[in-house]
């Protein structure tokens, strides 16, 4: 009976080490960070779903603003802007929205549980080859608090949370 | 005809006539457009989100002042105009979410008072090119007046105000969409 017992904890901490190594070879294995100073943010398509043009904006501007809090680059450049031109290693994010449902700010306040925004943007990370670097499908939502426009700001906060992880 | 008659006559005339100067209105001299009490969400660079004052369109710029903050925008930067239609909490900002906490649920029975309002979103381009974007909120009536004015002004747009829409009174104008 105790030798029994005995070859339980050894199984035991065989398995445990087995799952720590694997874990460890795991983080070994995390994919290399993109490197690139500059990022330009093309104006959001929405070829698919009809996207109010506020929220167009909103999404664009939120984006910018939080890649500058981000600071993983040196510049971000806007939709346009013919500086962008002249950097080397410039990263183009170009985005698609793929999913629109706009809510509703009142039935979120009476009712907590329905009137919940949320947009899902298919978001490519390209370099200046054309060549994609990253892809995302990312969703921004709003759920209790707040008018519609702000899951545009959850998006964006997404963004650059993507964009600290893979830069 | 005596001297006598006809002086009166002039009179009457002189002063039918400066009347008419001064109390017809100048048909087609351009009111400068000022929209007090509008919101301005995001976009414009040197004001604070969400920051309230007074949206004004005068000799080709487009004017956003709240308190000492001011914005600055050319008219003719502008190249897309959209307006809307949305709807706000009668009740907002930090009392707002104050009144959430009310007992017996009266923080949700307020939260059914809503004021329509307008939104009006441009885009227009910076000295290096780069595109940008803001948008405001109004009261219910003004975005297409503003619109109007932009666009008499050089803006461009995208869609275009519809002629009957010209026509109609600016308490109930016409919107191109519902978001």
């Amino acid at each position: 009976m105790k030798r029994a017992g005995h070859c339980c904890v050894f199984a035991f901490l065989v398995a445990a080490s087995l799952f720590a190594g694997s874990a460890r070879s795991a983080q070994d294995k995390k994919p290399q960070k993109i490197s690139a100073s500059a990022i330009q943010i093309l104006l959001f398509q929405s070829d698919e779903v009809k996207l109010p043009a506020e929220f167009q904006m909103a999404l664009y501007e939120h984006v910018i603003e939080e890649l500058q809090k981000a600071g993983k680059f040196e510049h971000v450049y806007r939709d346009g802007d013919h500086a962008a031109a002249n950097t080397k290693d410039l990263i183009t994010l170009r985005s698609n929205v793929t999913g629109f449902k706009q809510g509703s700010e009142r039935a979120r306040q009476v009712t907590t549980v329905a009137g919940a925004t949320s947009i899902t943007i298919h978001c490519q990370f390209v370099d200046k080859s054309g060549k994609v670097q990253l892809e995302r499908d990312i969703t921004g939502k709003v759920r209790f608090f707040g008018g519609n426009l702000r899951a545009t700001y959850d998006f964006a906060k997404k963004v650059a949370k993507e964009v600290q992880e893979s830069f | 005809m005596s001297m006598r008659r006809l002086v009166p006559t002039l009179f009457v005339a002189a002063v039918a006539l400066l009347s008419v100067v001064l109390l017809c209105p100048p048909g087609f001299a351009q009111q400068p457009v000022a929209v007090p009490d509008t919101k301005q969400v995001l976009g414009l660079e040197g004001v604070k989100h969400n920051s309230t004052g007074t949206l004004s369109i005068e000799k080709g710029t487009l004017q956003f002042k709240a308190g000492k903050k001011k914005a600055d925008l050319p008219v003719t930067s502008i190249n897309d105009v959209i307006t809307g239609n949305d709807s706000q909490r009668a009740i907002g900002g930090f009392i707002g979410t104050l009144t959430m906490l009310g007992p017996y649920g009266s923080g949700r029975f307020l939260s059914l008072f809503r004021t329509k309002i307008d939104t009006l979103t441009i885009q227009y381009h910076d000295a290096s090119g780069g595109l940008h974007g803001a948008i405001f909120t109004m009261p219910v009536g003004k975005a297409e007046d503003v619109k109007k004015e932009l666009l008499a002004e050089g803006a461009k747009t995208t869609i275009p105000i519809e002629p009957a829409a010209i026509g109609q009174a600016p308490a109930s104008p016409k919107k191109e969409q519902k978001p």
